[in-house]
């Protein structure tokens, strides 16, 4: 087995530079907690707003972008920080799947298959990126919810420099400043809209982002507290599914099924933009080149 | 990371839990204890799993199994393990993640903005595909097979 590299000499060296950030979280959590979840009516539905939203607003303002307080060393200290902070979160929901077992079986083939459903961002998001103008930008960006997994995949298969992995990259970065809020809320007004049964609900939260998850759950399970355990176990059953198969989803239909569409596509779309097709073009110099 | 730094990197997550669970619903630290402990005690068995087996699955992917293991019908602990972490609330160990997540896309904001609006229009329609599209998949399954 590969030896371990550490990213510090010791664990002292590692509280020596991320204490700031572990006192900065603690009061994150006085603040946020003691405001506590706000709901606001709109529309059918409504926005529910949680104590994670306020403490990463919180953090964002304190980076070196605009309050300053923490450096960019710090910065990157904190996304490992993430993963240890959402271990016992996770477990718990685990426990709830273990709590809601008979739900999470007879739910099972339903389970399984939804997973094919993330790939609806294909179907949703590609057509809208053509239209806007994107060319190859489209196919980085639209195959998959592009969290960590995602981006190493696409810059792994294209290239750090190519217009895919520039997509992917920007989706990243929009998800990681505006999905868990957005998710949260798209969760609840899809409940308001009452077309899916809350059970639905649940296995569409688990994408393949904890934070993403934990933001759609605790909002479907504040609109449906009656059900809050079953609604959980099923989310959480659902995340580990993704978290299993999502990267293989990708690399064996996301992206293959994503370019296949681009290239059926973006002639069409370009001609409707009267601009000249990123396709056709790739094509005639392919023919010359022979 | 080492064992160490996890374990007192999990001590501090736990200190979160209890805090958000006090702030924000009044559940006294000592009552709190024992689902925190349980809940530590899980992550940290999901990280020796994930050093000693050379399978690569994401360590929150080992924290979930061995969660549903503990609290399954089979298991002799299951009631005192549900109880326990039944008094931790839903969203208490959520609030120290979102700190940790807020800072670490704190260098971003910068990069964001230039993506313009039409990234983060797309960006908008990836999630909400992704999330309708299981959702769909998942009612149509759940109506055929009659579990709903």
């Amino acid at each position: 087995m590969k030896k371990e590299t550490f990213q510090y000499p010791s664990l002292k060296a590692r509280i020596k530079n991320e204490y700031r950030i572990i006192f900065a979280a603690f009061v994150f959590i006085l603040i946020a907690d003691a405001i506590g979840q706000i709901e606001i009516p709109l529309g059918p539905g409504k926005l529910i707003l949680f104590p994670i939203f306020y403490a990463l607003i919180l953090g964002v303002l304190s980076g070196p972008e605009i309050l300053k307080f923490f450096k960019k060393k710090e910065v990157k200290a904190a996304s490992k920080l993430v993963i240890v902070a959402i271990c016992p979160f996770i477990a718990k929901l685990g426990i709830n799947a273990g709590a809601s077992i008979e739900v999470v079986l007879s739910a099972g083939p339903a389970l399984l298959l939804q997973e094919i459903g993330n790939l609806g961002t294909i179907f949703l998001a590609l057509p809208f990126a053509l239209l806007l103008g994107l060319k190859r930008e489209a196919i980085g960006a639209t195959h998959s919810i592009n969290r960590e997994s995602n981006l190493a995949l696409v810059t792994d298969l294209f290239g750090p420099d190519s217009p895919e992995a520039r997509g992917s990259l920007s989706i990243y970065v929009v998800g990681g400043m505006v999905g868990t809020i957005y998710f949260g809320f798209l969760a609840t007004m899809t409940a308001a809209a009452g077309i899916f049964h809350p059970y639905a609900l649940g296995m569409a939260s688990g994408v393949g982002a904890g934070i993403l998850m934990a933001s759609a759950t605790a909002s479907i399970t504040a609109v449906y507290p009656d059900m809050a355990a079953e609604l959980s176990a099923l989310a959480s059953t659902s995340e580990t599914l993704s978290g299993l198969t999502g990267i293989y989803v990708a690399i064996f239909v996301g992206i293959p099924l994503c370019r296949k569409l681009y290239t059926w596509m973006e002639p069409k779309f370009a001609k409707l933009r009267h601009e000249p097709s990123e396709v056709l073009m790739r094509k005639e110099e392919k023919v010359e080149e022979a | 990371m080492r064992y160490i730094e996890w374990a007192v990197m999990f001590v501090v997550a736990g200190l979160g839990i209890g805090l958000a669970n006090f702030v924000g619903f009044d559940v006294n630290f000592m009552d709190s204890l024992p689902g925190i402990l349980i809940l530590l005690a899980i992550s940290l068995v999901a990280v020796v799993i994930s050093k000693l087996v050379p399978l690569k699955l994401p360590i929150i992917a080992y924290c979930s199994i061995l969660g549903l293991l503990v609290a399954c019908p089979i298991s002799p602990v299951r009631e005192g393990v549900i109880e326990a972490v039944n008094k931790i609330n839903f969203t208490a160990p959520l609030t120290m993640v979102g700190a940790f997540a807020g800072i670490s896309i704190s260098d971003q904001i910068k990069s964001f903005l230039k993506q313009g609006w039409k990234m983060i229009l797309i960006g908008i329609l990836v999630m909400t595909g992704t999330f309708l599209g299981s959702a769909l998949i998942a009612q149509i399954i759940l109506s055929l097979t009659h579990a709903i």
